[in-house]
């Protein structure tokens, strides 16, 4: 019986996270949890830049200070302003399509402590590649922001944080609404399904998001 | 303790401000350059030198030792020291305290009309106002005499104000041989930094600037300036930032010597509260994105900003700029907007036309038949130089995404995507 010493109890295995509060969009009812890493997955135009967006807007209106990793140089600051992002807290590192610059960049983020949220955003990079980055980076994030109040939030088209994202969503594209026709159609609005791959029993969120053609 | 001030007052402020300065540098830090003179905090002094009038003799050798005249008083009150240094001719002479009730009445702050009066009635000097009783003095003239009563009694509550204060501090180091790795140099120049901000913190300032030049063996200087937004003496973040900067662009040559020039500026007043927000410490964050410009290259990181053109991009990346972390005063409605991504570079794409209408898209990625589209709209223009070039369309592909299209002559590219 002297082998079962060596098996630990289950409380010790529970995260200790510091920071528990969530960062809620009411729109979408969609909430994150601060000093965790969260991951929105989804096919093309599924909605995954205007959530990020969303909570980027949330925070840097607040006076936060949040950073994008973004590793494809896709990023698009009108898009940004237009969601309600305050640009002069937003820190923005292009990573020209390195992966491995965009996860370092993101590790010297979240070891810098205080950001408000960390987007790290994939969309872009090759699948392939993704799946070969090692799994204890993604664990290497978790432990280091879980003392934090840092939001690290991953974007790709497949889930790739496996297990080491507190939150994991789904995001596909119900349908996309169009107005107007002939040369005068215009694309309104896509209906977004949001699937949570942690909670299998809880029911999808579902929310919309406009296309605003004001003028920055 | 009490306080004790010394003032100097000159016949030519003008020639004798530096070496005024340079006596009172001797006895304090804190000095106040006076239109006519000097005044300077000697307080604590008596245990060094002895009595005022020792302190003040003290004073009289320096400015013999200068050749400057200037009449010289040392008292408990900014005050009497000012009036009694006020009162010489200008001649290397003493004034004691114990003199100032023989002070005439018409070198205090005390209008005419009153000093008329207090002539008319005979009192002329310190001693003969001191002899009226303080409570109808104030009763007769105001509230506000009440200042000249206590600068009479010796009680002025004057404070001095230091103008005069170093600009930079340097320090540096000759090598006994060439070195080629800055790195190397690190050890010494966390000597240096300590010496630098030591004699800083003992001046109760900061700093937010470091020159940093290296004299190479190629005889070349190479200088470096790194600012900061915010002061700080933290001497580790210094440390590497310097490093890290340094990296960025090395020295050519081998290193014969180190100089370290620090600016002076008001130390940073931190206020923390409750509901503060959460923000990077600035010094976290200055390293941070200068850790990033090493890995990612200087022009990658920094602040998007918005560009007022009608161009593709109107946008750049202020490499120079930093979050400021401000909060937003007036209140928006929360709403989630379809963000564009943009593709680097622009997919090239085959498209099928048919009766002037998209039908079908193929790239390396994928292939599809076009949902739904609208355009055509005119693009990329600075059309006081150039024509419109380009022609955009939003297509929505079936199973996969909607895309902005656009056709630059003949050749058809995807330039990103709505997502």
């Amino acid at each position: 019986m002297s082998h079962l010493s060596l098996v630990k109890n289950l409380s010790h295995l529970q995260e200790e996270q510091r920071f528990v509060d969530e960062i809620l969009l009411e729109t979408s009812g969609l909430a994150l949890i601060r000093g965790s890493v969260a991951e929105i997955a989804g096919e093309p135009s599924s909605g995954k830049t205007a959530i990020s967006l969303s909570f980027l807007a949330k925070l840097t209106a607040a006076g936060e200070i949040c950073a994008v990793v973004d590793s494809c140089n896709s990023f698009d600051p009108r898009s940004a302003v237009l969601a309600g992002v305050e640009l002069e807290n937003l820190l923005w590192v292009k990573c020209g399509g390195d992966i491995e610059k965009a996860f370092l960049s993101a590790d010297y983020l979240v070891q810098a402590k205080g950001f408000g949220a960390i987007w790290l955003n994939l969309n872009g990079l090759p699948q392939r590649n993704l799946r070969m980055v090692p799994k204890t980076y993604w664990y290497r994030y978790r432990n280091r922001i879980k003392e934090t109040p840092t939001l690290l939030l991953v974007t790709a088209e497949e889930p790739v944080t496996g297990s080491a994202s507190q939150q994991s969503f789904l995001f596909s594209r119900e349908g996309a609404s169009w107005s107007g026709s002939g040369r005068f159609k215009l694309l309104r609005e896509f209906q977004i399904r949001m699937n949570s791959r942690k909670q299998f029993f809880r029911e999808p969120l579902r929310t919309m998001i406009e296309a605003d053609y004001s003028d920055v | 303790m009490s306080k004790l001030y010394a003032c100097i007052i000159s016949t030519d402020i003008k020639r004798d401000k530096t070496s005024l300065e340079a006596v009172a540098r001797q006895f304090s830090y804190l000095i106040e350059m006076l239109d006519d003179g000097i005044l300077f905090d000697v307080s604590g002094l008596e245990r060094l030198i002895g009595k005022p009038d020792r302190v003040a003799h003290k004073i009289l050798d320096e400015l013999e030792k200068q050749n400057i005249a200037g009449s010289i008083a040392v008292a408990e009150t900014v005050e009497t020291a000012v009036l009694l240094a006020r009162q010489g001719d200008g001649l290397n002479s003493i004034h004691s305290p114990e003199t100032f009730q023989q002070l005439l009445l018409a070198s205090l702050p005390i209008e005419q009309d009153t000093l008329n009066i207090f002539s008319e009635l005979g009192l002329r000097r310190v001693e003969d106002l001191l002899a009226v009783p303080k409570d109808d003095l104030i009763n007769r003239y105001g509230r506000a005499f009440s200042n000249v009563v206590d600068v009479i009694e010796q009680k002025g509550r004057q404070l001095l104000t230091p103008n005069v204060k170093d600009g930079e501090i340097s320090w540096s180091y000759h090598l006994d041989s060439p070195v080629e790795d800055f790195e190397q140099l690190i050890f010494l120049l966390n000597h240096g930094l300590e010496k630098l901000f030591s004699e800083i913190a003992r001046l109760a300032l900061s700093t937010e600037q470091l020159d940093i030049s290296f004299k190479l063996r190629n005889k070349v200087r190479k200088t470096y300036e790194i600012k900061t937004s915010f002061p700080t003496l933290e001497r580790t973040f210094w440390l590497k930032l310097i490093n890290l900067r340094v990296a960025l662009d090395p020295p050519e040559s081998e290193i014969l010597a180190v100089d370290v020039v620090s600016h002076f500026t008001k130390p940073r007043p931190a206020q923390k509260g409750l509901y503060a927000v959460s923000r990077p410490e600035p010094e976290r964050l200055l390293l941070t994105v200068n850790k990033l410009k090493k890995l990612v290259g200087e022009e990658n990181v920094g602040v998007p900003k918005i560009l007022n053109e009608r161009i593709a991009e109107a946008f750049v990346l202020d490499a120079d700029a930093m979050p400021k972390g401000r909060e937003r005063i007036e209140i928006k409605d929360e709403k989630a907007v379809i963000a564009f991504s943009y593709f680097h570079p622009p997919v090239r794409a085959e498209v099928l036309v048919r009766d002037g209408r998209l039908v079908f898209i193929k790239t390396c990625y994928f292939e599809g038949h076009v949902s739904e589209c609208s355009g055509v709209w005119k693009a990329n223009s600075k059309w006081w130089d150039r024509s419109w070039k380009t022609e955009e369309w939003d297509v929505g592909i079936e199973n996969k995404g909607v895309y902005r299209l656009c056709k630059a002559g003949n050749e058809w590219f995807l330039v990103g995507e709505y997502d």
